[in-house]
């Protein structure tokens, strides 16, 4: 039984279509990322979910039951914003209380309620503070633990990392997703931060230019992405054009083997992930000349920007690997691997 | 080797520059100082000191030192046979108008200027350039528009009689309901003189301040907040009380005090719409300095009073703000 479920979903504003109609199912307990670059429309298509925005066309359902035409502070949908959208004039506790003392709870038990949630978040003793003498990183938490307070069905959160430093970024991606999963709320995250959608999301949403471009699990949108937007928008790749014939695909003079299934003379755009291709000795096909132009080493892995003649190839080699010794100006060869090579049709523009 | 010599090029800049800066700062600063001396501290002092003069009968007044000029505004002329409260009255009505049209004005100037924030910005710059220009209206020519609107042969009286709204008001019997708020005569409705006319007058007046006052702090606001509130189970209005009023407090209490205050001294529209036993210090001042009472002491002390009396307003709105902060 999916928690949630968006059908036909669209919104305009004026003669510009934000999102495309949608149709998605967020699975109940499970965390959904829509990611997607900026102006996509996913934080149109949540806050249609939250109720600040009606769709154009289409329903909503939550549990079955069409939820469309009700006010945001109806389904109270617990959201947490970009800015966090903590008031300043009430004090942490009484910000985490808020839902409840205007929900009509005791002001008392609405504040003991509030210290456990600020517990839960970690904020014990932050309670009398005022807004303005927190950090990013304790705002942020202030505004879960306020969003939790009314136990919403559906939480929300709006790009919650962006206003963080990468540090704490990274942190706080793993303490939200335990706390997401310690509670098992339906939780929808908007972010721009590929790292950050396969570090929480049990599933992906790819948006671009207001339409869905795949729905899938984090490893199954990066290892098999729908398209060239997705494969380039998640993670690095090489990419090449070139033109369909015999089984396999003709990048300028060299022929390249695939797996595809493309008609003969289709353009088609290729893609490969840089840790899968390779600078070695082994036999096999697809191998192409290639000239060193710059060696990054990054630590955990090492990075080898190429000039080959099917064009620019990044190849990456983890640490500990047999790495090449190569230098800048070196002449070398790289191995890619037919089964590594994703093809997607390439549309020319008219 | 003189002096002059061993200075380097810059220190000789700098001290030219201060020798050519200072005189000129000195002198702009003690022209301001004076200026603010001479045209605002000194007339106040002067006012100040004609409070404690005596009224000659029969003649203008002198210079003295006598407190029986506030001794009057609290107890009247006739005190110590009769006591009686005819000034404190006054102010009294001073401040009655002045409140209710500053709060008329500011509760409805509100809503407009959220209202205003959230169009376009071209629509935004239109607006607030139709306000603005407004404001060069004086308060004569309003209440000279304001007269020719309410006046029963001319105005919405009439206007009422010839569409058969007067009747009408009959048929359904809120007509008495008018009699009874002094806005009708047996005939028909009548807006002058009221307290209607007047606090609507004045509320008119000061409109336009309170839209360009609020709108800084209006639009400045976070609308995420609004929404955040929304999403947690707020109503509009409880998004209204809970939010967007404590948000915008500081800007809404100075707003409706700098109103007041503005409206205190309101002379035209009290002449006007007011009936005369509701006729407030301003009015009297007006009376007893250049009008038919030539008693400069007495105005001076009214004035005095009018002003002492929005000063401790000013400090209550400030303490009251004060601790609403430390809540």
């Amino acid at each position: 039984m999916h928690g949630l479920e968006l059908k036909g979903v669209s919104k305009s504003f004026g003669n510009t279509r934000a999102v495309e109609p949608t149709d998605l199912k967020f699975a109940k307990g499970e965390l959904t990322a829509l990611l997607g670059p900026s102006g996509c429309g996913k934080t149109t298509l949540l806050r249609m979910i939250a109720g600040l925005e009606d769709p154009s066309v289409g329903s909503i359902l939550l549990e079955g039951q069409n939820i469309t035409a009700l006010p945001a502070h109806k389904r109270k949908f617990g959201m947490v914003f970009q800015n966090f959208a903590l008031f300043p004039h009430y004090s942490v506790r009484e910000n985490v209380a808020y839902s409840l003392t205007i929900g009509g709870v005791d002001k008392r038990t609405a504040l003991d309620e509030a210290n456990n949630l600020l517990e839960t978040v970690q904020l014990g003793g932050f309670g009398d503070r005022r807004i303005g003498e927190l950090s990013g990183g304790q705002r942020q938490r202030v505004a879960i633990a306020r969003a939790l307070a009314q136990e919403p069905e559906v939480f929300l959160l709006d790009e919650p990392m962006s206003a963080l430093d990468a540090k704490l970024r990274e942190e706080m991606q793993v303490e939200l997703r335990l706390l997401q999963q310690k509670l098992g709320i339906t939780t929808i995250v908007v972010t721009h931060d590929q790292r950050e959608a396969m570090t929480m999301a049990d599933q992906i949403v790819v948006m671009s230019n207001g339409r869905v471009e795949q729905i899938a699990k984090p490893q199954v949108i990066y290892h098999q992405p729908a398209n060239a937007f997705v494969a380039d928008f998640i993670g690095k790749a090489n990419f090449f054009d070139g033109v369909c014939k015999d089984g396999g695909v003709l990048v300028g003079e060299n022929f390249l083997q695939t797996a595809s299934n493309f008609r003969t003379e289709s353009p088609v755009r290729i893609a490969i992930r840089p840790e899968r291709a390779f600078i070695d000795f082994d036999p096999g096909a697809n191998r192409v000349a290639a000239k060193v132009m710059f060696v990054r080493d990054l630590g955990p892995m090492r990075e080898y920007h190429l000039q080959s003649d099917i064009g620019p190839i990044i190849v990456e080699h983890a640490a500990g690997e047999t790495n090449p010794e190569l230098r800048n100006g070196d002449a070398t060869t790289v191995r890619l691997p037919p089964d590594a090579l994703q093809v997607f049709p390439r549309y020319e523009a008219a | 080797m003189t002096v002059a010599n061993d200075i380097s090029l810059p220190d000789r800049v700098q001290s030219a520059n201060k020798t050519s800066t200072f005189p000129a700062k000195s002198v702009l600063l003690g022209f301001l100082t004076s200026a603010i001396v001479v045209f605002c501290v000194f007339p106040f002092l002067l006012v100040l000191a004609i409070s404690f003069g005596r009224k000659v009968d029969g003649a203008a007044w002198v210079w003295d030192f006598t407190l029986e000029n506030y001794q009057r505004f609290f107890v009247g002329v006739l005190w110590p046979q009769e006591v009686t409260f005819l000034y404190l009255q006054q102010l009294y009505y001073s401040f009655y108008f002045a409140v209710i049209a500053s709060l008329l004005a500011v509760v409805t100037a509100l809503p407009f200027t959220l209202a205003l924030t959230r169009l376009s910005r071209r629509a935004q710059a239109i607006w607030l350039v139709f306000i603005l220009s407004s404001l060069s209206l004086s308060e004569v020519f309003i209440v000279m528009g304001w007269d020719i609107l309410l006046s029963n042969n001319s105005g919405l009286p009439k206007l009422f009689k010839e569409t058969g709204l007067t009747a009408w008001l009959k048929e359904v019997g809120w007509f008495q309901t008018l009699r009874d708020w002094g806005l009708a005569n047996p005939r028909n409705v009548k807006f002058k003189t009221s307290d209607f006319a007047t606090i609507l007058t004045m509320s008119y007046l000061v409109w336009p301040y309170a839209v360009i006052l609020l709108y800084p702090a209006l639009s400045r606001l976070d609308p995420s907040l609004g929404e955040a509130a929304r999403t947690m189970g707020a109503s509009r209005w409880t998004v209204t009380r809970t939010v967007t009023l404590p948000s915008i407090r500081l800007p809404l209490m100075g707003t409706t005090l700098l109103l007041f205050v503005f409206l205190l001294g309101t002379y035209v529209s009290i002449t006007v719409f007011a009936a005369p036993n509701k006729h407030t210090t301003a009015v009297a001042i007006y009376a007893n300095i250049r009008g038919a009472n030539l008693n400069a002491p007495f105005g001076a002390t009214q004035a005095i009073i009018l002003l002492i009396s929005a000063s401790v307003c000013l400090y209550l709105g400030h303490l009251l703000n004060r601790r609403a902060e430390g809540r």
